[in-house]
């Protein structure tokens, strides 16, 4: 004997899968879009450029008696399935995604998706680090700077942030590691050897990733400070730290993780410099070396996998706006709205 | 054996009296030439930063240097050529014989030599590892140079062999010297061009450890090592237990470490920070690749070049010394020939190559050549301009470019990547390429200039000029040999087919405390005798 509120349940549950389905379905295909699309222009801009990329990639090991003879770079050319016409190579190199096979590097011969494996947890390493001191140094300017008293120190505060933006990565670098590297020796200047390792790169990146997050957390939390809920509070006489933590700050929340997603496409570009600096195993020294080498087939890989991050980051940062935001929210549990 | 001991013993004498020798080194430090042995109480392993990637550790497929000076230091070569005489003495293979046509060389192996994984070095070793070179075709361009008309290797039995070849092939003996030849063991040479790349076992006095991409090469000392070719300092197993090399790319870190002590070494210092490494505190090592310095390699077929009198006159308007001074090393001098001071053969001719502006602007007027109104000269309504494609040295050709305005010649720079650069080669479709190229035999300039060369950068129709390039190249007697190559430099530098511009040193540094650092003929690193002798 089913209750109606029985019968109503699973009815709801059901509804409400189908509303989430709704809701993540068309990011997910937006998501794979993202990787198609990121795929086809990179493979049609590494096609356009004039030159032969298995000369490149051979002059990088030859050097001054690199082989011009064109029956030897034929055969070479086969071997790293450069030969062919053009609509083929796109096509055998896209499906060999969804196997997992990116192909050989023309540089240095060695699988893609290897090398691509070795490289990666270095830079996320660093990038993580980045995020974490960026997101947590720029909270902490937030609300410094809200707090601050009187005005003209406030505005003293807000100004110190964007200094990470202005002075270039390259910079910040040499100067960390002849301060804290060759000066004090408290952090190695190269390799991708333990937690010490990351700390100075690390921090080279989180000051622009932190800089951003000061720009966004501080637009919002000014808005929100001088919302009315705020000034209800404060009416009703909260301590100042209950009206930060719990009315302003979450305010704060929802853009701050807007610009994760941005941030981590910035951190992608940002490494390349880092990683020179630093002496660094990573993806963004390895895109800057297959570039230089014209190794089409790293330079594929290392997009479709910055798109896949890229586009999976996304993809979660819009589904945790279903849980976070409100409205949102509703719109989920009613079904009804979403389909607005 | 026998003759061995007394230098046995008199390394035993020179360990026991190590800390005297410091000591008595200390005042003597600046001089080139120490003869300290390592010092017992410090230990015997050091950092020696790399600028670049070294891509591929194996040394017959590569000819980067920063490759090599890992490379060297795994593998033996069948030969050793002294870098100052040019003289090639034994070291894998200690008896060697040239037929009278230079078409077959008939070696006889060292005994008792073996790779790090413990087997024997064999003729049928030697022979596996030439047929391999040529296999691997465009992988390795410079060993296959090397071995160019390669038809066989005869074994005779495991320690004699011989190598013949279909034509006369007189770089074979030199080339058995370097690197590009090194002797690898039979399961590297058996294993993929890529794998080989990764890890390559080889006899030499360091056995690889690890290599890790892009952060590092770890190399151990080989224990039981006793086939160091007579040109080294000593004998046995090197004095290092370790070396380590980081790949440092930014040149700053480099030298901040080892003003910090981070490195002990570091390949490629920057010309400006040459100055600050020249006091007592570090050591500077310094030489000029061998073969062709940086130059302008012209193709004479298309444009003003076709005209001898211009390219004199290019020749003539070029000063090489101001060039050296503006983006030289302060160890380097000025290009006196079409090769380079530092390769066998060199000629010097500073009279042909001297800087005269008058006789520059003589040869122009000579030829009709007037100037217009922006300071270029011209010809039938055409200016003299020139374009040099190049993927290296821009600040040489700027400084060219500078001085060749001067005297009314328009140098017009394309910069492109290395792979463009090589297509234009493959194409034939350039004024001028600004480039070096780097070999330890002055059969460089046929490499460079001969029709039927495969690496011919140089486009000449030189009918003298060719017969001279391919009787060198058969040419056994090192007199006759010497007496062409003098003519063929004489030829290439008057008739200006090939105008240098700078000769480009190696430049590297290490603290003061490691000593024994040296180059081998081909302009790359020995750290056989490398050892430290104070912190």
């Amino acid at each position: 004997m089913a209750s109606p509120e029985q019968r109503a349940a699973p009815a709801h549950g059901e509804g409400g899968a189908r509303a989430i389905a709704r809701f993540l379905v068309p990011k997910i295909l937006q998501c794979l879009f993202v990787i198609w699309a990121t795929y086809s222009v990179a493979f049609l801009l590494m096609h356009a450029l004039p030159g032969d990329p298995v000369l490149a990639a051979l002059s990088l090991r030859g050097g001054d008696a690199t082989s011009t003879d064109p029956a030897e770079l034929d055969a070479l050319r086969a071997r790293y399935g450069l030969d062919g016409p053009v609509w083929q190579q796109y096509l055998t190199g896209f499906l060999g995604l969804f196997a997992g096979d990116f192909g050989i590097s023309i540089a240095t011969g060695q699988p893609v998706i290897d090398m691509i494996g070795r490289a990666f947890p270095h830079t996320a390493a660093v990038a993580v680090f980045a995020l974490v001191t960026g997101f947590v140094v720029a909270l902490a300017f937030t609300v410094w700077a809200y707090i601050a008293r009187p005005a003209w120190l406030r505005d003293v505060v807000a100004q110190i942030p964007p200094l990470g933006i202005a002075i270039p990565a390259f910079l910040t670098g040499l100067v960390l590691i002849s301060v804290f590297s060759f000066g004090l020796g408290w952090f190695p200047a190269s390799g991708t050897d333990g937690f010490a390792s990351i700390v100075l790169p690390g921090i080279t990146l989180a000051l622009p990733t932190g800089a951003i997050f000061f720009q966004v957390f501080s637009a919002a939390v000014f808005d929100a400070g001088a919302s009315p809920f705020v000034t209800t509070a404060n009416a009703k006489g909260l301590a100042q730290r209950t009206v930060v933590t719990r009315h302003v700050l979450r305010n704060a929340l929802l853009p701050s993780i807007t610009i994760i997603g941005l941030q981590i496409g910035y951190l992608a570009g940002g490494t390349a410099v880092v990683e020179t600096v630093f002496s660094r195993d990573g993806i963004g020294r390895l895109t800057v070396d297959a570039v230089l080498a014209r190794d089409v087939n790293v330079v594929m890989g290392v997009v479709v996998v910055v798109a896949t991050v890229y586009a999976v980051v996304t993809l979660i940062v819009d589904g945790l706006y279903g849980v976070i935001d409100p409205r949102t929210r509703t719109r989920l549990r009613t079904g009804k709205a979403a389909t607005r | 054996m026998t003759h061995s001991r007394p230098r046995h013993a008199r390394r035993i004498a020179a360990s026991l009296t190590a800390g005297l020798a410091v000591v008595a080194l200390a005042g003597c430090s600046g001089g080139a030439e120490t003869s300290s042995a390592p010092a017992a109480d410090l230990a015997q392993d050091i950092v020696f930063a790399l600028k670049e990637d070294p891509t591929c550790l194996d040394p017959q497929q590569t000819s980067v240097t920063t490759s090599l000076i890992v490379g060297r230091q795994l593998a033996d070569s069948l030969l050793d050529q002294n870098p100052d005489t040019g003289e090639i003495v034994p070291w894998l293979a200690s008896e060697w014989e040239a037929s009278d046509d230079l078409t077959s060389y008939t070696f006889t192996l060292r005994e008792g030599v073996t790779f790090s994984d413990g087997t024997a070095l064999t003729s049928e070793v030697v022979a596996a590892n030439f047929d391999a070179i040529v296999a691997l075709g465009a992988s390795a361009s410079l060993a296959n140079g090397y071995l160019a008309g390669y038809e066989g290797t005869a074994i005779a039995d495991d320690s004699t062999f011989t190598v013949t070849f279909s034509a006369p092939n007189v770089q074979f003996q030199q080339g058995a010297t370097t690197m590009s030849l090194g002797i690898l063991s039979a399961a590297t040479v058996a294993a993929s061009a890529e794998d080989r790349c990764q890890a390559v076992v080889g006899s030499g006095p360091f056995v690889l450890e690890s290599y890790v991409p892009n952060d590092a090469v770890e190399l151990v000392g080989r224990e039981g090592y006793d086939w160091a070719s007579q040109l080294r300092e000593h004998e046995g197993q090197a004095h290092l237990d370790s070396i380590s090399f980081p790949i440092i790319a930014e040149p700053s870190v480099r030298t901040g470490g080892l003003e910090s002590g981070e490195y002990d070494v570091i390949q490629d210092v920057p010309y400006v920070d040459e100055s600050r490494f020249g006091t007592d505190e570090y050591r500077l090592y310094a030489k000029a690749n061998p073969g062709v310095p940086n130059s302008l390699v012209l193709n004479t077929t298309r444009g003003p070049l076709a005209d001898e009198a211009v390219r004199q006159a290019i020749s003539a308007a070029l000063d090489r010394e101001q060039i050296n001074v503006l983006t030289g090393s302060l160890s380097g001098s000025a290009p006196t020939s079409v090769l380079t001071s530092s390769t066998p053969g060199f000629t010097d001719l500073g009279d042909v190559l001297a800087f005269d502006a008058d006789r520059s602007e003589e040869l122009l007027e000579g030829d009709g050549w007037s100037l217009g109104e922006d300071g270029i000269y011209e010809k039938d309504g055409e200016p003299l301009t020139v374009t040099v494609t190049a993927f290296y040295a821009q600040d040489v050709l700027e400084a060219a470019q500078m001085q060749l305005r001067e005297a009314g010649i328009d140098l017009q720079l394309k910069m492109v990547s290395s792979g463009d650069f090589f297509g234009a080669v493959a194409s034939g479709d350039y004024d001028a390429l600004g480039a070096a190229l780097t070999r330890t035999d002055p059969d460089a300039l046929r490499t460079l200039l001969s029709t039927e060369s495969a690496a011919r950068w140089g486009i000449v129709d030189d009918a003298e000029l060719e017969a001279l390039l391919q009787e060198q190249a058969q040419t056994a007697d090192a007199d006759a040999r010497q007496k062409l190559v003098d003519d063929i430099q004489q030829i290439v530098a008057e008739r200006a087919y090939v105008i240098p511009t700078l000769e480009t040193v190696q430049l590297h540094g290490s603290r003061a405390g490691v000593e024994g650092i040296t180059f081998d003929s081909a302009a790359r690193l020995h750290l056989y005798d490398t050892r430290v002798v104070s912190d």
